[in-house]
């Protein structure tokens, strides 16, 4: 059983390419971004319910940026700042309808604003997973004396790679790895990481990957 | 005798301020980096030497039994060995390291240059309960890595790292004979020092191109060790070729497969214990003999085997980031938060990065020159690294 003093962050990077979810749309009216902001909205409502410590963090990656969805600068994180969010009148717990309420707001933000210069439709991971390791190390080190952090990154992928990027990637990889190996020191064997397959083999439980194509 | 640089020694300039040394070096050491001795040297536009080989010489002499480190020397740099040689294969993938050790005039090889850090890592377990006896012998163990790094490659980098804590050697012939035979060979010898200097290493060092050491305490003996990490500037002596690899694939094979053939592992010819069989590995491309991991170097055909993250690895060392500019918080209009982590720039300074001006706070700049190697906001400002 996990103890008291172990807190659980999950940072979950959703990848929110407007030109890829644009023709995504046309493939299959059924499955639209709305759908996967659900999907990723209930995972995050249950890794937050399943303790009171776990934590949670959501970057959108877009083609021009990333931007932290939650939780968002201008929140502090108690409920004295969410008088004008509307509390749900179905007995939800707060924080979750809160989050919920928060991510929605900001991701409509992004996509109103955010004009789109060009059409690449390569997603350009590696600087959310740069800001997700930055994130993590911040909290890393907020930490009080005798608590422990275990973190984990869950990506939900949507538009192919951008070749460009492998090395950025590669560097954030061997980052994320050595992070991982002052929590958790049983793999230090490297394999093969050209694709981001095989590197789910080698990170074991701190990157996840969901790949949408 | 040789032109020495006029440098005062405690012994010439005689025995002035005596008290405040001996308090203050640490004290100085700390206030000189403020952020825990981060310094971002970046090499610019030198070759550097990647492919290296290192052999570590270890004293083992009775001076190691000294309890001035914590339990005594020995175990104190064991236990910094392991250390070194994880972070010096996580940044050298490609490079070999072996360990020597020296005790009653004599030198032996505790492990081969070898690229796989866990047979290292065994041995320095081991090594604790050696005894320390007698004197070291500073030729012997020169002369015992000499004789395997002169088979090396010349495109490589060879380099002996002495740890040295005896203020004496018992040598059985000429060592200024010895340091020009290592001139000549182009290896470079660096020497730590854990009691004091000796004029014969600062010799050493300075011939051979190596640095030169002495510890204050643990944490400064850490500082030092980790210096020899970072690839050093490649002599330019040193041959520049096209260097032949191989980049296996690994394959997975199951029983039920109909061309599955069991093979024996290449690599654990040499020993009793591992596994014998296997069904699956990686297959030199050259030869097809089978390896259990990498790097490696193909026994059969001699083909460098390495896999494309191993040269990722060594990547940011040819590239480094560009130091972050630091700038008094105050001049940042509007919000005023770090676009890395989110949090709220408390600090009176702030780094903002060169190239696409975003601003970093204090901890983040240093999480990404020591771990990341990449800025964050740069990866959309700009195509390639």
């Amino acid at each position: 059983m996990a103890s008291e003093d172990e807190i659980n962050l999950l940072v979950i990077v959703v990848d929110v390419n407007p030109i890829w979810w644009g023709q995504q749309a046309q493939r299959d009216p059924q499955f639209t971004l709305s759908k996967c902001m659900d999907a990723v909205m209930v995972m995050g409502n249950a890794h937050m319910a399943m303790a009171r410590t776990n934590k949670l963090a959501v970057i959108a990656s877009h083609c021009q940026g990333s931007h932290f969805l939650y939780p968002s600068k201008s929140w502090s994180g108690e409920d004295g700042g969410g008088n004008d969010v509307s509390s749900s009148g179905d007995g939800k717990y707060e924080l979750l309808s809160a989050a919920n309420n928060l991510i929605v707001e900001e991701i409509r933000n992004i996509m109103s604003k955010i004009e789109v210069t060009g059409n690449s439709t390569d997603t350009l991971l590696a600087g959310s997973l740069a800001k997700a390791l930055c994130y993590i190390h911040r909290l890393t080190k907020e930490l009080e004396v005798g608590q422990e952090i275990k973190s984990r990154i869950l990506v939900v992928k949507a538009a192919e790679d951008c070749a460009l990027q492998y090395m950025n990637f590669m560097n954030v990889i061997f980052a994320a790895q050595k992070q991982d190996c002052l929590q958790n020191p049983a793999t230090t064997d490297s394999q093969a990481q050209k694709e981001e397959t095989e590197t789910t083999n080698v990170m074991g439980d701190f990157f996840v990957f969901v790949f949408l194509y | 005798m040789d032109e020495e640089p006029e440098r005062a020694k405690r012994w010439e300039g005689g025995y002035e301020r005596t008290c405040c040394v001996s308090s203050f070096p640490g004290l100085l050491w700390n206030m000189f980096h403020p952020q825990g001795g981060v310094c971002v040297f970046s090499h610019g536009q030198v070759r550097l030497g990647m492919m290296r080989h290192v052999y570590v010489v270890i004293d083992c002499s009775r001076s190691m039994e000294d309890q001035d480190l914590k339990p005594n020397r020995l175990t104190s740099t064991l236990k910094l060995m392991e250390v070194f040689v994880d972070e010096y294969f996580d940044q050298n993938p490609i490079s070999q390291v072996g360990i020597i050790t020296t005790k009653n005039k004599r030198a032996e090889k505790l492990t081969d240059l070898a690229g796989n850090p866990k047979k290292h890592i065994t041995a320095l377990k081991k090594a604790v309960d050696t005894v320390c006896v007698g004197e070291p012998s500073l030729y012997n163990s020169l002369n015992l890595a000499i004789q395997t790094l002169k088979h090396m490659p010349g495109h490589t980098s060879r380099e002996i790292l002495i740890i040295l804590s005896s203020l004496t050697t018992c040598d059985p012939a000429n060592i200024y004979e010895l340091i020009k035979t290592l001139k000549s060979l182009k290896v470079r010898v660096s020497v730590i020092g854990l009691s004091a200097e000796v004029r014969v290493c600062t010799v050493l060092t300075r011939e051979t191109g190596g640095s030169y050491h002495v510890i204050l305490d643990e944490s400064h003996f850490k500082e030092l060790l980790m210096l020899h990490i970072k690839p050093p500037p490649a002599s330019s002596s040193s041959e520049c070729s096209l260097i032949r690899m191989g980049f296996p694939q690994h394959t997975i094979a199951s029983v039920t497969d109909q061309d599955a053939k069991p093979s024996f592992s290449m690599s654990h010819l040499d020993s009793s214990s591992g596994p014998g069989l296997s069904l699956g590995g990686y297959l030199c491309p050259q030869c097809h003999a089978t390896y259990t991991e990498l790097p490696v170097e193909c026994k059969v055909c001699g083909l460098t085997l390495v896999s494309a993250p191993h040269l990722a690895r060594s990547f940011h060392h040819l590239f480094p980031l560009q130091a972050f500019v630091e700038s008094p918080v105050e001049n940042l209009q509007g919000d005023r938060f770090c676009q890395a982590c989110q949090a709220e720039l408390k600090d009176k300074s702030m780094f903002s990065c060169p190239s696409c001006h975003s601003v970093f706070c204090v901890e983040c700049d240093l999480f990404i020159h020591e771990s990341l190697h990449c800025c964050p906001c740069c990866i959309y400002c700009q195509t390639v690294p």
